[in-house]
Order: C-alpha cells, then sequence, then structure tokens
C-alpha cells in the first residue's frame, strides 16, 4: 500500500522521532511511505477555539495536501478525530470542499487503528520488557471509538506487563488551548492524572496522542516524579529495534 | 404576561412554519422492554425489589394469614398505640376483604380518613399524628419494585404519605412487568385522576455527604401485603 | 449572594483551595456515575434507550408550539390557571401575586430549578414571606444563602459539621453531626411548616401534554407532601419539558432516574392531573401552572443551539466531568452548573460579559456527551458557542491576532519551517536540562505548572527532506 504520513504539527515541531518512527514502521510492513509536502495541521487548535474561519483555511490546506494520496494515517487520535468530526461542517457551505473533506475522512485513519483494524498486523515483532501504563485519550476513545487496537499492539510487544490505570477515561487536563486559557483548572486535572499514573505503579506510561502525553510528562518532569512517556508508536520502535 | 396564541405564534414562528393542526407523528419506539412470564414470577421479582428498597413484603392467601403477618410485623405495637391515639391506624374508606376482616378480627379499629374530620387541615393533623397508613394499590411495577396508587374521594394521598408506616394491599394479579405496562393502563384511563403516586421504598435522602438516610419526610417504614388468590 | 460578585478566577481559586469541597465532588459524582452504570447495564441495551430519548425529545421540541398548546387546552379545559411568562421578572410577577391574592404567610416548596433561575425566593421574602425549600438539600443551601452545587445533589458541598452548624441556631440547641440526628431534626422541623403550608411551589420534570398532566420525581416525599398538603399549588415549568403522551414518559422514566442516580425509579414518582376531584379528602383546590419561555424561544430558532432544549436535568453529564470534578458547581457563577449549564447559561442570559466563561469550563473531553441519555452532543455545543463568542467579536484582541498568525504559519508549512527553526534558536533562555521551564504569556500559563520539551532543531518536514535528498 502507498501510506502518506501525516505529521501532525505537534509532533513536527517537538516530537519528530515520533512521525519519523511511524514512517519506518510502516515501511518495516512493506508499504511505501511519502510525506506530502505542503501539510500543516488539523485545525483544531483555532476550531477548539471558537475561530472556525481560521480553522477551515489551515484544514483547507490540509486537505490539499492530501487530495491525492490513496492513505493517510497520522500519528494522533485527537487531529484525525478533527478530520472526521469537524470538517463536514467546517464545509458545510462549500461542495467542492466538502466532498475533498469526506474523501479525506474515507482515508484517514489513526496509527494504531490503522495497523491493527486496516493492516490486521497487531503483532510487530517488539520486545520491551517494562512495566506500563496506558492512558486512553479522550478525542482517539470517544470520537473515533478506538478501543481495543493499541492495547492489541501492546499486548504483542513481548516483555512488556500492561498495568491499569486507575479512572483511566478522565481527561488529563490538557484539551488544547483549554491548557493556557484554563491553567489552573487544567493543572488540578493533570495532577489528578498524574497521581493515577504513579498509582499505576508503572515505569512508563503510554498513550497514542502527544499532546497528552506531553501534558502529563510535563506535571511529572515539574514535580520530579521519574514516569517516562512515550507515544506507543516510539515504545514499537525502540521494541522493533532488538 | 402572553396569552395563549401569541405564545405559541411565537414558538411557531420560531420553528419556521404554521403551528400544525394534526398531532405531529409518533416517534417509533422500539425499545427492548423487561419482561416476565407469569404472575408468580412476577410477584417473587417484586417482592425482591421492594426488598432491596428497604421495605418489609409477605404474600398472603386468606384473612387468616394476613392476620399472622400483621402480628408478626407489628406485634402488640398497635395496642400501645392505641392507648395514646385512638386513630393510630389511618386507612381508606375500603381495603380489599381480606385485610378488612384481618383488622377487625384483630380487633384494631382502623381510622377512615376522609371521614375523620371535616376540614382538610384537620385530616392532615391526625394523619400525621397517625402510627400507619393502610391503602390498596392499584398496580405493582416488578422490576422496580413500586406499588401505585391513584386518587379517589374515598381514599387520600395523605394516609401514604405523612404517618411513620404506610402499608399497602396490592392483589398479585394486578403486579405488572414494567413501568411502560402501569402507564398504558394509566392512558387508558383517558382522564386520569387527580394524583397517581407510584411509590418505590421508604422516604430517603443522600443530601449529606452522599450518607444515605431514611425518612427524612415520608415514611420510614414500608410495607407491602400480596393478596395471592 | 456573594459568589455572584466574585470573578471567575477568585471563584475558581477559591474551589481549588477547598479541599473538602473537592474531596466530597469526587465521592459524589464517582458514586452516582458508578451507580448509573449499573442502572443502565441492567437494560441491557442503554444505546436503544438512548436513541429512543433522543428521538422524543426532538419531536417534542420540533412541534413545542402543538404540544405546548395541547398542554394549555387541557389544563385550562379543566380549570387550571396557566400563566405563559417571556421573562423570569413575568414568572416571578405572577408568583407574587398568587400569593398576595391569598395573603399567603407561608410558602412551601420543593425542588425547581426554574425557581433558582427566576431567584424566585428573594422576591418572595422581600414581600414578607416565609419561603421554606423542603428538599433536604435545598433546605441547607437555603438557610446557608448559597445557590446548589450539584443540580441533584444541590448541598454536595457542605460537610455535615457545616451543616449541623446551619442546623442549630434554628434548633435553638446543639446537634450532633450524624445523618440520623441531622435527618430526625429536618423531619420534625419541617412537620410543622408542611401542616401550616398555605401555598405548595413545585417544579416539573415532565408535561405530559395529552392530559395536561404534571410528573414530578423525588426520594424525598417532599414533593408530594407540597403538592398534597397546602390548599394552593404552583408549579413552575420550563417551556421545554413536554412529553407528548404516557407511551413516551416510560423511556424518558427510565432515563432519568437511571441517569441521575441509578435507581429503576425514583422513590416516589407523582403524575398530578389537576385539579383535585371536589370530594377527594386531599390535594390543591387551586392550581396555577407558569410557564417559562426566558429565550427559551430564541433557542428554539437558533438551529446550532436547539437541541440544549433535549435536557432532561438528569445530572449525568455533571458526574462525568473532569472540569466539574475539580471545581464543583459554585466556580462556574451560575444557577446551571456542570456541562449543561456552561451551554444553557450563555444562551437563556445572553449576556456574554458575565457568562462568556462557561464554554470554556471544558477540556472538550466528551465524556458528557457520552454520557448523556438524550445524546445531546454537549461538548459539539460548546465549541460552537466559543464559535458564536468570537464571530460576535467578544473574544479578546490578543487571542484574535493569535490566530490570525496561526492561520498565516500553518498554511504556508515553509514558512512554519523557517520559524520553527527560529524558535529553536531563541527558547534557549527558557531551557533548563532539554526542557523549556518557563517563557511569556501566555506560555507561562504552561510552564507555571508543566515543563515543555523543546522545539527540535529540525522539524519532521525538514527531517524528511534531507533523508530524501540524501537518497
Amino acid at each position: 500500500m502507498k501510506v502518506s504520513l501525516f505529521a501532525t504539527c505537534l509532533t513536527n515541531a517537538l516530537y519528530p522521532d515520533v512521525d519519523l518512527t511511524m514512517a519506518k514502521i510502516l515501511k518495516h510492513l512493506g508499504h511505501s511511505v511519502d510525506v506530502p509536502e505542503g501539510q500543516v495541521c488539523c485545525g483544531q487548535i483555532a476550531f477548539n477555539s471558537g475561530y472556525v474561519d481560521d480553522a477551515r483555511e489551515v484544514a483547507r490546506t490540509l486537505i490539499d495536501a492530501f487530495e491525492r494520496s490513496e492513505v493517510v494515517v497520522g500519528p494522533s487520535g485527537s487531529c484525525i478525530a478533527m478530520i472526521h468530526h469537524y470538517y463536514p461542517t467546517l464545509f458545510e457551505k462549500e461542495p467542492a470542499y466538502l466532498k475533498k473533506a469526506e474523501d479525506l475522512i474515507h482515508k484517514s485513519y489513526e496509527f494504531t487503528q490503522f495497523v491493527v483494524d486496516v493492516l490486521k498486523q497487531p503483532d510487530l515483532g517488539a520486545h520491551y520488557k517494562a512495566k506500563a501504563t496506558y492512558h486512553p485519550s479522550c478525542h482517539a476513545t470517544r470520537l473515533l471509538g478506538i478501543g481495543e487496537a493499541p492495547l492489541k499492539l501492546l499486548q504483542h510487544v513481548k516483555g512488556l506487563e500492561l498495568l491499569p490505570l486507575p479512572e483511566a477515561q478522565l481527561c488529563c487536563g490538557f484539551g488544547g488551548t483549554f491548557s493556557v486559557k484554563m491553567p489552573k483548572i487544567s493543572e488540578a486535572m493533570v495532577a489528578e492524572k498524574a497521581q493515577h499514573v504513579l498509582d499505576s505503579g508503572a515505569d512508563i506510561l503510554l498513550g497514542l496522542d502527544m499532546g497528552c502525553l506531553m501534558n502529563i510528562s510535563g506535571y511529572l518532569e515539574k514535580i520530579n516524579k521519574p514516569v517516562k512517556t512515550m507515544h506507543i508508536i516510539q515504545l514499537l520502535g525502540e521494541g522493533m529495534k532488538s | 404576561m402572553s396569552n395563549t396564541s401569541d405564545f405559541i405564534s411565537n414558538l411557531a414562528s420560531k420553528l419556521g412554519r404554521p403551528t400544525p393542526t394534526e398531532p405531529p407523528p409518533q416517534v417509533e419506539l422500539s425499545v427492548p422492554q423487561y419482561r416476565l412470564s407469569n404472575t408468580e414470577e412476577r410477584v417473587s421479582i417484586f417482592m425482591q425489589n421492594w426488598q432491596a428498597l428497604g421495605g418489609k413484603g409477605a404474600i398472603v392467601r386468606s384473612a387468616d394469614e394476613t392476620l399472622q403477618c400483621l402480628k408478626a410485623w407489628f406485634g402488640e405495637q398497635p395496642i400501645t398505640w392505641f392507648k395514646e391515639n385512638s386513630q393510630a391506624l389511618l386507612a381508606w374508606d375500603t381495603l380489599p376483604t381480606i385485610a378488612e376482616s384481618a383488622f377487625s378480627s384483630l380487633n384494631w379499629p382502623l381510622t377512615r380518613y376522609s371521614q375523620s374530620a371535616f376540614d382538610p387541615r384537620d385530616r392532615y393533623s391526625i394523619a400525621a399524628n397517625a402510627e400507619l397508613g393502610i391503602t390498596g394499590s392499584d398496580w405493582g411495577i416488578s422490576l422496580s419494585g413500586t406499588v401505585v396508587v391513584k386518587s379517589d374521594p374515598l381514599r387520600g394521598r395523605a394516609i401514604s404519605l405523612l404517618p411513620p408506616r404506610h402499608l399497602s394491599f396490592i392483589e398479585s394479579t394486578q403486579i405488572q412487568d414494567n413501568l411502560f405496562n402501569v402507564l398504558e393502563e394509566v392512558a387508558a384511563l383517558g382522564s386520569p385522576p387527580a394524583a397517581i403516586e407510584m411509590i418505590s421504598g421508604p422516604s430517603r435522602t443522600s443530601d449529606i455527604e452522599m450518607d444515605l438516610s431514611i425518612g427524612v419526610h415520608g415514611p420510614i417504614e414500608v410495607y407491602v401485603i400480596v393478596i395471592d388468590h | 449572594m456573594t459568589m455572584y460578585n466574585q470573578t471567575t478566577d477568585e471563584r475558581v481559586d477559591k474551589a481549588l483551595a477547598n479541599s473538602f469541597l473537592r474531596q466530597a465532588t469526587r465521592r459524589a459524582t464517582d458514586r452516582l456515575r458508578n451507580n448509573k452504570y449499573k442502572a443502565a447495564d441492567e437494560l441491557g441495551n442503554w444505546e436503544e434507550w438512548r436513541a429512543a430519548g433522543e428521538a422524543i425529545r426532538k419531536n417534542v421540541i420540533s412541534n413545542l408550539d402543538y404540544y405546548l398548546n395541547q398542554l394549555i387546552e387541557q389544563m385550562e379545559k379543566r380549570g387550571v390557571h396557566v400563566h405563559l411568562a417571556k421573562t423570569p421578572a413575568d414568572a416571578v410577577t405572577v408568583v407574587r401575586n398568587i400569593v398576595r391574592e391569598h395573603n399567603a404567610k407561608n410558602v412551601l416548596k420543593s425542588k425547581s430549578m426554574i425557581s433558582e433561575e427566576i431567584h424566585l425566593n428573594h422576591a418572595l421574602e422581600e414581600d414578607g414571606v416565609e419561603v421554606v425549600e423542603t428538599d433536604l438539600g435545598e433546605y441547607i443551601i437555603q438557610i446557608a444563602s448559597e445557590p446548589p452545587s450539584h443540580i441533584i445533589v444541590p448541598a454536595m458541598h457542605k460537610t455535615r459539621q457545616q451543616v449541623a452548624d446551619l442546623f442549630e441556631p434554628i434548633a435553638g440547641h446543639a446537634l450532633s453531626s450524624d445523618t440520623p440526628t441531622l435527618t430526625r431534626f429536618v423531619r420534625t422541623q419541617m412537620r410543622e411548616k408542611f401542616l401550616r403550608g398555605d401555598i405548595g411551589i413545585t417544579g416539573c420534570n415532565f408535561a405530559v401534554a395529552s392530559t395536561g398532566s404534571i410528573v414530578m420525581v423525588t426520594n424525598e416525599g417532599n414533593g408530594r407532601m407540597v403538592s398534597t398538603l397546602p390548599r394552593v399549588q404552583i408549579t413552575l415549568m420550563g417551556m421545554e419539558r413536554i412529553v407528548p403522551s404516557f407511551r413516551e414518559l416510560d423511556i424518558l422514566l427510565n432515563l432519568l432516574a437511571r441517569s441521575a442516580t441509578g435507581q429503576r425509579l425514583s422513590s416516589y414518582t407523582t403524575i398530578l392531573t389537576p385539579p383535585k376531584n371536589t370530594a377527594d379528602p386531599d390535594g390543591p383546590e387551586e392550581y396555577h401552572l407558569v410557564i417559562l419561555d426566558h429565550n427559551r424561544s430564541e433557542i428554539l430558532g437558533d438551529k446550532l443551539f436547539r437541541s440544549s432544549l433535549n435536557c432532561i436535568r438528569c445530572g449525568a453529564c455533571f458526574n462525568v466531568c473532569p472540569v466539574y470534578r475539580q471545581l464543583g458547581g459554585h466556580a462556574y457563577g451560575s444557577v446551571y452548573s456542570g456541562p449543561i449549564g456552561s451551554v444553557i447559561t450563555p444562551l437563556l442570559e445572553k449576556d456574554w460579559k458575565k457568562w462568556g466563561h462557561l464554554p470554556y469550563f471544558s477540556s472538550l473531553c466528551g465524556a458528557c456527551s457520552e454520557a448523556c441519555p438524550v445524546r445531546i452532543p454537549l461538548h459539539d455545543l460548546l465549541v460552537k458557542l466559543r464559535m458564536r463568542k468570537t464571530q460576535s467579536g467578544h473574544t479578546p484582541q490578543v487571542e484574535r491576532q493569535i490566530f490570525k498568525a496561526y492561520r498565516y504559519f500553518f498554511t504556508r508549512e515553509k514558512t512554519l519551517r523557517r520559524a520553527l527553526r527560529l524558535g529553536a534558536r531563541l527558547q534557549w533562555p527558557f531551557v533548563r536540562n532539554q526542557r523549556i521551564t518557563g517563557g511569556p504569556p501566555p506560555l507561562s500559563n504552561w510552564t507555571n505548572s508543566r515543563t515543555l520539551p523543546m522545539v527540535a532543531p529540525k522539524p519532521f518536514m525538514q527531517l524528511w527532506a534531507d533523508l530524501k535528498n540524501k537518497r
């Protein structure tokens, strides 16, 4: 399959290794990978803040970039959920772009969803000895309905012990601009999430959205608690090296 | 204040169309409902659920069994009550025959609420001072452990509300599977009575630190006797 | 009520500093949420019930004029006095006039969110009337002069000791703070009030249009007291609280009881079809129904937000909301708090200055939409409110500039690449141990409680291009 990567704005700028590892894994699985030029961001940050006109232009740029792609895969449940859930509203008054948006919706997937549900290859032959816990991000879970896929990938990682995360369903308090617009509420939320992570007894916190992980790890760092946070892609990448 | 037609036509304009003159089509409802197969099962589940809510319950087949049951529940208490208050037992004008004969055999006199005083306020005081309110019931609901009571000139709503204890009698065949069936019966009345009370257990509240507490306003103890012929 | 004069920040700070409040909020919401899951699972097909609930509410709202008219006709035909109030002030006037006409001194109330919405108690008290909230939780906050902190458990934020302290001056002696003692005190205290109430004011959970019936659920039985004992009864209802007939009522009562507290049915579900039969030994002789609009008709006409009228006030969204969990209800500053409060308050009150913060009291995690028994897309509505606020020019200038810049850079990948590389060079003053630990606002809002990873020396798009060129 010819897979186009959607390097989300956050990973592009702050965690380029996530995108790079995603490319490597997909190549390893025998697919050709390209990264269409011009792509930047799904537009969610503006959309969720109420700036729909700004969001629409950013979304348009993304739609244009992937117009000729067969399949689009991104390392974020939240960004893919933005495309799937809100692009139709964003372009409801532009039939031409609405059509293009629907094309993109039909061919775009979050990484774990793609590997497990589409490629049906949950076993990547990875080894990683650690105790880990998994935070099910809100948008991936509630908007995209991703439940089992990431867990299936992790269950196939040899040596990995997956511990339950208490109150896993609670939002970590990131919420994009929420974290800076309502910083105190956001802090209270991430403090509780961090406590649950510590209570889980895991050495590594895993997730499939760098936004949430950045938030939780940023807090854990600030309070000097040594729990490592990793995107599932990063863990798989490391585990596949051995 | 608005008059009705202005108020309604404002809504129609907000909805962008004239007010329909025919009833709007009913919504298709196809939720799978809780079903039981026979009366015996209904009675048994009803009883389980009623007791789980903190109510006491018994199934009786005769006046004598009713009498035994009342004795077991209340013992000598009523005798003590009557010493203080001759109107301690407050009831509907007519209870099921089995109940009437059990009370008369026990020689526990029933005060009939509707005739207890001329002024409603006096009736309320009598009810508030009574020890036990006794009613029949029109329907029961198995799934929720609920007794359902219609208001009526010969009955009275305060009987199941003001005394600290409420005892109701219900015919086993009147127990329905679920709320839907009872509401179907209510709808079949055409014009419902002034009040239909659905009672599921004693008065309860968790308003103080989420700590469950019984009897803040309504009855503290609730009893049901299912009459099975 | 002092909290109305505080700023949002002050209220948030106060809530976050109150450890009892936060612990109590968690306890209450955890309990209610878990009970709900059990009650929902038991039906075995909760999603079908939700879908049915949503369909019923949509049908009602899109035919609200028809059903409301039917309800009014049924009520008036039997001699019920129906009052239509456009504004909260109108509704208050109606009630005030009824109270005055009857020269009533003792007014009993069972729980009514509409009475909170129109700030009724205050107005009646000004007239020298004793107004008694009979729901235990409402009674507690009435004595404390506070608004409800949860739609179902209004005094959730009070400790038992605080409750005992509030009751003591009324009791005239010391009270132990155990629940049975406090409950018994209220029972005795209220009994006397119930027996001398002149007018009973109740809320309304559903109004059945086909028969003109009012449905009320309570667990304490106070709703029954207030609708049985006083000679005159007034029911306050929001105009959207309609159900077409008893057929649909089954679904909504199940959804309400199970979502609110996890009960199969509340302890008391009362269906009133007033007025009483003249020969009935009890029940009010005179019945007034006050139907409140208060911009609900505006919401009805606004397709973006119409679905917010579908709400059945069960509180399930409160019990899953991670923001509410941290704050409790008072930090919102509004009568209706929680996710649904954040949606409807700006729409009902139409005042961005006062209520513009509410749409931002959400991380948009979507837990509320998932919990709603009638499937209101609450978090989507919050986004739409932010959009409305933005489009009507009520957001800060700085914020608008930031998103203008965002749009500029995030539609030009190559330009962004250069900007990021510049950023990677400029970040050093804020870097400690390879993490960004400080910065100018609004970045400081993040770094006050969290660190940030450094901007990568090369963004992925550049790395990829470099790799491609090497090949």
